[in-house]
């Protein structure tokens, strides 16, 4: 086109149109014919456009491959893993899901622990760190030592229930405000007769609580005293009985005098006491010591807290005498916890408890492949002889011995061993001790062992999903899950969609009386709910594969037929049918070759939801308690573990992950396809 | 309009009729063990009252003809065999029992002896009050972020409530109920079930929190999906935009034109959902141990107790069948040119 020079701008308005001129344009060169010519681009089937729209849709395509993904490692990983899923392994229970190494501080086998009670043994006073790593141990004995690491250990907890891990604490004897008691009393065990001339009995340790001295080595804030008690004041005395009447001995009172610092003869004291005297009285019935707290009716509750307390005799009832004793009030109330109604604790008639027992609590960081192939020590009622004669012939180790016999104890000892590894192979690493059985033909070995190499693995192995409580490897377990899941879900697909699309097209086609009743018999099978359908028929039939395909099948076309027959109706009146009947195509061609084809895109789109929704109703039905038997399906993985939520929490979280991956995909790719088959569609839910 | 709705109920009837005839012939044709219960007058007086309703058949002598013995009795030196009466004929006593009685049965393990009818009683109004407070909680919602997203639409805030729908509409709901109850219950405050009757309200309120939305989870995002896509349809209708043409704002054209015709589909399955309170979500009820109906089911069937299972069964399905009617009729009353289900 030739550019004009005309200044539109300048010309006034209704100048501005007849300034085009017809010189302003060129013809187009018509000097050539143009004929019929070939499309330049290449020709597209329905399919090919298809794809072309599908692949636009971003996240349909990703949720293809990872659906893809999916498919592929539930084929492959059933076949690559050689775990063993069908057995119970005892031995590797529980393992913590592991992908990286440890130390990693994620995926990596190992689980924090908080708050777990320390056993801390006869080592309750290690100051120093390195004492406390080397002696305070988490208990329970379940933690193996060798997988702890990164111990930490929190301050001193106060407790006032008796606790297996706890020590020291005062125990806390009272008298509450509305008594009207002149007393509470806290009476040893009976001592049946007792010899007072037979030995001295000695009153060797007594300690009462003392708050001012505990707030100066506690702190402040540690040291109290238990909420609305105060003070009581406390005497012991000796009950024996004479004559049918029991009598009293007071042998001590007042806080104050029983601040023992050179341990007090109570033989002394009772046999000193007026009425034994007077009765010159040596051998005593039914006797037993006596703590009294003494109601000064304040309008308060009293009492008192001990610390401990002993008695020490060289009396013939030594250890009914000394059985009551205590130095640590938890173990006192433990003892009494575990004994009931036995001679070595104090009974009492007020109210009794524990009061500021110390508690050391731990965290730590336990690797649970440690606990079971870490390198531990192996007694004799695991390590064979057999087994290191295995390693000798297999020329990993050497091992001597020799045994003699001990005339003078009457029995075999060994007197030499002698153990050297020679390759990195060899389970046992060390052997520590070799004891000889009585008659001298074996010996009993106890030895370090690296536990991996002992159970056959060439390295520690890894479980990427950890281990349940069967000891089965979950990543296996799970895709086996998924497989049967798939398989279940794509069969029973084929199965309704087959007889669907027959069932919606004879319906469609004929129309009338055939569709009328054809639709209430669809009517009355989509009536019932398809769990109480599952329920009968998994009832009737057993919880087998073939019979949850059935079950799923009997209702699940249902969806596929009214699809078809919505097609039919939409198709059978267009002219192309027409055309094909009058030239004299019978009903099955006109079904097959001419409606069909057309509608198929539609419904295998509109059908094709149906494999998550199978695999949905499966997971759900094996909830209700009638999952599949002896096949694993994530619904019965996930429903097995559903108890162990708590405590084993990865358990349902990688099966969980999975079934919500399937579905989402499945749900994202199943709208792009039909998106992408069907575009008038677009944008309406399913 | 009130011949089409009579037909269709009474269509309905006839469907529920088949239905329950077919469970009925399903579920008596179960190996039924007789009661349990360890008393033996609590079974003797079972099985007395079985034989006057018609479902057992006592004879004084052994009866192989009437299929297993269900339970033999010595009384006063005579012996009574038990015997399950022909199913055919225990399915006309049932009906009649239903007809003149209401009685649909007794429980034989949960609670024997006890009519079935009692303990749906007992049962159902748990399932309701749940149900109840997730409906008024999760519609509203659901609507509310449809239309959200439905306004907005191909905007960020569109892709981001769509995407989320799209993630919770996949996950099963029992994925969803176990991972509220780790994290809300056993590493949060809530109970960890639902409460006995002796504790304190406190705790019992705090109880709704997690089933509430559990039921919610999948009724909100079913809610947006439906209400964007029906909002979006009109959206882009030609009526909005002679709406618009003729001089309305955007905020009337949408309150006055497009909400009011995109809710005509969208408020018959709110009543649906109504009627939907009176079933009880099994899972739900299982993982919760909330004494629903839901979890009735469950127990009934884990313990073999048929009648009981049988009632059940017949609400799952009696509502369902009448959600389905109470959609169709309001449809036809909401916009009178629609007739669900009718030729077309």
């Amino acid at each position: 086109m030739k550019k004009n020079n005309i200044d539109l701008e300048n010309l006034p308005i209704e100048a501005r149109d007849e300034s085009i001129q017809a010189s302003d344009f060129t013809l187009v060169d018509n000097s050539t014919r143009v004929h019929e010519q070939k499309f330049q681009t290449k020709p597209t089937t329905f399919f090919k456009d298809s794809i072309k729209r599908f692949s636009k849709n971003k996240s349909s395509v990703v949720a293809a491959g990872i659906l893809g993904t999916l498919l592929l490692l539930s084929f492959a990983v059933p076949i690559i893993d050689r775990n063993d899923v069908k057995g119970v392994h005892p031995n590797m229970i529980y393992l913590q899901p592991k992908l990286l190494n440890a130390g990693s501080g994620f995926w990596d086998g190992t689980k924090k622990w908080e708050n777990i009670a320390v056993d801390v043994g006869e080592h309750q006073d290690a100051t120093t760190e390195e004492e406390k790593q080397e002696f305070w141990w988490p208990s329970p004995e379940d933690f193996k030592q060798n997988a702890v690491s990164k111990k930490t250990f929190s301050d001193v907890t106060y407790t006032s229930d008796r606790n297996n891990y706890a020590n020291g604490g005062y125990v806390q004897f009272g008298i509450s405000s509305s008594s009207n008691a002149e007393y509470v009393a806290f009476t040893t065990h009976e001592i049946s007769t007792l010899d007072i001339t037979a030995g001295d009995i000695y009153l060797k340790s007594f300690e009462l609580y003392d708050l001012t001295k505990l707030k100066a080595e506690e702190g402040e804030d540690k040291a109290f005293f238990p909420d609305n008690y105060s003070q009581g004041e406390v005497e012991l005395y000796f009950n024996y009985v004479e004559n049918n009447e029991e009598k009293s001995i007071k042998l001590l009172d007042s806080a104050s005098s029983f601040s023992v610092t050179s341990p007090i003869n109570l033989s002394t004291l009772i046999t000193s006491d007026a009425n034994v005297v007077a009765n010159s009285i040596t051998t005593f019935s039914d006797c037993d010591f006596e703590l009294r707290i003494k109601n000064n009716n304040s309008g308060a509750n009293e009492c008192v807290l001990i610390k401990s307390l002993e008695f020490e005799t060289n009396n013939t009832k030594k250890e009914a005498i000394e059985a009551p004793n205590f130095t640590d009030a938890n173990e006192l109330m433990l003892r009494e916890y575990e004994n009931g109604n036995n001679l070595s604790y104090w009974s009492c008639t007020g109210n009794k408890k524990l009061h500021m027992a110390k508690v050391i609590y731990c965290n730590f960081t336990y690797d649970s492949y440690e606990a079971v192939f870490g390198k531990m020590v192996m007694g004799p009622e695991k390590l064979f002889e057999s087994d290191i004669d295995q390693y000798i012939a297999k020329g990993w180790c050497n091992f001597d011995y020799t045994i003699e016999y001990d005339s003078v104890n009457d029995k075999f000892v060994v007197t030499d061993f002698d153990y050297e590894m020679l390759s990195d192979k060899c389970p046992v690493k060390d052997i520590t001790k070799v004891v000889a059985t009585s008659d001298g033909t074996a010996v009993q070995l106890t030895g370090e062992v690296e536990y991996f190499r002992y159970y056959g693995y060439d390295r520690m192995p890894k479980f990427l999903m950890g281990t349940d409580k069967n000891g089965r490897d979950m990543f296996k377990y799970v895709f086996e899950g998924l497989r049967t899941s798939l398989l279940l879900g794509i069969a029973s697909f084929i199965v309704c969609f087959i007889i669907g699309l027959i069932w919606g097209s004879v319906s469609g086609y004929f129309g009338g009386t055939v569709d009328l009743v054809m639709e209430r018999i669809t009517d009355i099978l989509h009536g019932v709910p398809w769990i109480v359908v599952m329920t009968l028929v998994i009832k009737h039939l057993g919880q087998t594969f073939f019979v949850f395909g059935l079950s799923l099948c009997l209702t699940g076309w249902i969806g596929t037929a009214a699809t078809t027959r919505t097609q039919f109706y939409r198709f059978r009146g267009r002219e192309y049918v027409l055309a094909s009947r009058s030239l004299g195509a019978n009903d099955a061609r006109l079904i097959a070759k001419h409606i069909l084809p057309n509608a198929m895109g539609t419904i295998i789109t509109s059908s094709v939801l149906m494999i998550p929704s199978v695999i949905f109703s499966e997971a759900t039905i094996s909830y209700l308690g009638l999952g599949l038997k002896g096949l694993s399906s994530l619904g019965v993985i996930l429903s097995d573990n559903q108890t162990q939520l708590t405590t084993h929490s990865y358990l349902l979280i990688f099966p969980a992950i999975v079934i919500a991956l399937l579905m989402i995909s499945f749900n994202l790719f199943g709208n792009g396809l039909r998106d992408a088959v069907n575009p008038s569609l677009k944008g309406e839910e399913q | 309009m009130l011949k089409y709705s009579i037909k269709r109920i009474l269509l309905a009837l006839m469907t529920a009729f088949i239905i329950l005839t077919l469970t009925f012939f399903l579920v008596k044709s179960l190996p039924f063990k007789g009661i349990v219960s360890p008393q033996e007058h609590v079974r003797w007086a079972f099985y007395l009252d079985q034989v006057n309703k018609g479902y057992v058949i006592r004879t004084e002598v052994e009866s192989p003809q009437y299929g297993s013995l269900l339970e033999k009795f010595v009384m006063d030196g005579k012996d009574y065999y038990f015997y399950q009466t022909p199913i055919v004929d225990q399915y006309f006593a049932w009906l009649k029992r239903i007809v003149t009685a209401w009685d649909w049965g007794t429980s034989t393990v949960l609670k024997p002896n006890i009519s079935t009818t009692t303990i749906i009683g007992e049962r159902l109004p748990v399932s309701v009050k749940v149900n109840v407070i997730s409906v008024f909680i999760s519609v509203p919602l659901g609507i509310l972020l449809g239309i959200v997203a439905g306004l907005n639409k191909n905007t960020w805030i569109d892709h981001t409530i769509s995407t989320l729908v799209m993630i919770f509409i996949s996950i099963p709901s029992f994925v969803v109920i176990s991972f509220l109850i780790y994290f809300f219950a056993f590493k949060g405050n809530l109970p960890m079930r639902w409460p006995t009757d002796d504790e304190t309200g406190a705790v019992k309120a705090l109880a709704y929190i997690i089933p509430v939305t559990a039921l919610s989870f999948g009724s909100v995002c079913g809610y947006c999906r439906f209400v964007r896509a029906e909002l979006c349809e009109v959206m882009s209708s030609e009526y909005l935009l002679l709406a618009r043409t003729k001089g309305l704002t955007k905020r009337q054209a949408i309150v006055r034109h497009a909400l009011r015709n995109a809710f005509v589909p969208i408020l018959p399955s709110i009543l649906a959902e109504f009627i939907g309170v009176f079933s009880g979500s099994m899972i739900l009820e299982n993982l919760y141990n909330i004494n629903g109906i839901g979890s009735l089911y469950i127990d009934a069937l884990n313990n073999s107790d048929y009648n009981v299972l049988m009632v059940d069964m017949a609400i799952f399905t009696t509502i369902g069948l009448l959600a389905g009617i109470i959609l169709d009729l309001s449809y036809g009353f909401i916009d009178p040119r629609i007739r669900m289900g009718e030729k077309r």
